[in-house]
């Protein structure tokens, strides 16, 4: 109980509450529109031979970055034969000289993981896709751009799946 | 009754040169995955939209690669700069090798 009249313990809670309170407005600030899905995830685990080997084969040695990228998909999929998926990069540059040139979607648990890839190009203006997928069973999914730099950002989203959409 | 390969392509109504448009197009199609069965427990084997081109004005400006995992009746958006006038054609291919087509007019309003 050594209160000094400089600091009281009251104050010293307050800065404290402060300090915290801005670390996470500012945490907030860095991962912008994330309104589904979960927000400070580590990325997912590789669970096996088959997901590892499409990423070896696309993406060879290059690091897979967290970011630049948004995903948005449902958290919980009731129907798993018609799930939403929404991806964007609104701060890639869509330029002649230096644009997003793919996008690879990745569904960990499906009889197929490579679901689909969408070739773009800068005519498009900015990367902006919403297509609508089946999905076998509660996984992650990937969506993984390539610039024309060859830079490599991806964004994960955990779906849970009630209702079996691939048979 | 649905007709396989009918396709729709939705575009703005009102465009202004350099527009940055939002494109939405739908094809009917069962995507079979390959991996369910008939109610009489025959297997319905895998038939699917494998391949998608967008070509603008004569320019491809997207190819879309897809499985049976896309959803049946597949829809699709995306954006487009509308920096001339010209038509906008999608091509759906499917896994046996038949071709669907649309085309959207890209025109600028003179309002």
């Amino acid at each position: 109980m050594s209160r000094t009249p400089e600091e009281p313990p009251r104050r010293e809670f307050l800065k404290q509450g402060l300090a915290i309170g801005v670390a996470l407005a500012a945490g907030q600030a860095l991962r912008p529109g994330r309104v589904f899905g979960s927000v400070v995830d580590p990325d997912p685990e590789v669970p096996n031979e088959q997901v590892a080997r499409i990423l070896k084969d696309l993406f060879g040695d290059r690091p897979i970055r967290r970011g630049q990228v948004v995903l948005d998909m449902p958290v919980v999929a009731e129907d798993g034969r018609v799930v939403p998926v929404m991806i964007e990069a609104p701060d890639l540059p869509m330029t002649t000289g230096n644009y997003v040139k793919a996008v690879h979607l990745i569904v960990d648990h499906n009889p197929d993981p490579y679901l689909a890839a969408f070739d773009v190009t800068p005519a498009m203006g900015k990367l902006s896709l919403q297509f609508r997928i089946k999905m076998k069973r509660t996984t992650w999914v990937r969506a993984i751009v390539e610039t024309s730099s060859g830079e490599v950002w991806a964004d994960y989203a955990r779906v849970t799946v009630s209702l079996n959409g691939c048979g | 009754m649905m007709t396989i390969g009918e396709a729709r392509i939705r575009v703005p109504s009102k465009i202004q040169k350099g527009d940055l448009i939002s494109v939405s197009a739908i094809v009917q199609h069962p995507m079979d995955t390959g991996f369910f069965r008939s109610a009489d427990g025959q297997p319905i084997p895998a038939y699917f939209i494998k391949d998608v081109t967008v070509t603008y004005a004569g320019q491809q400006v997207a190819h879309f690669m897809w499985t049976s995992g896309i959803s049946r009746d597949p829809v699709v958006t995306f954006t487009l700069i509308a920096d001339r006038e010209g038509p906008l054609t999608i091509r759906w291919v499917d896994n046996k090798g038949a071709a669907f087509e649309q085309t959207a007019q890209i025109a600028f309003s003179t309002t």
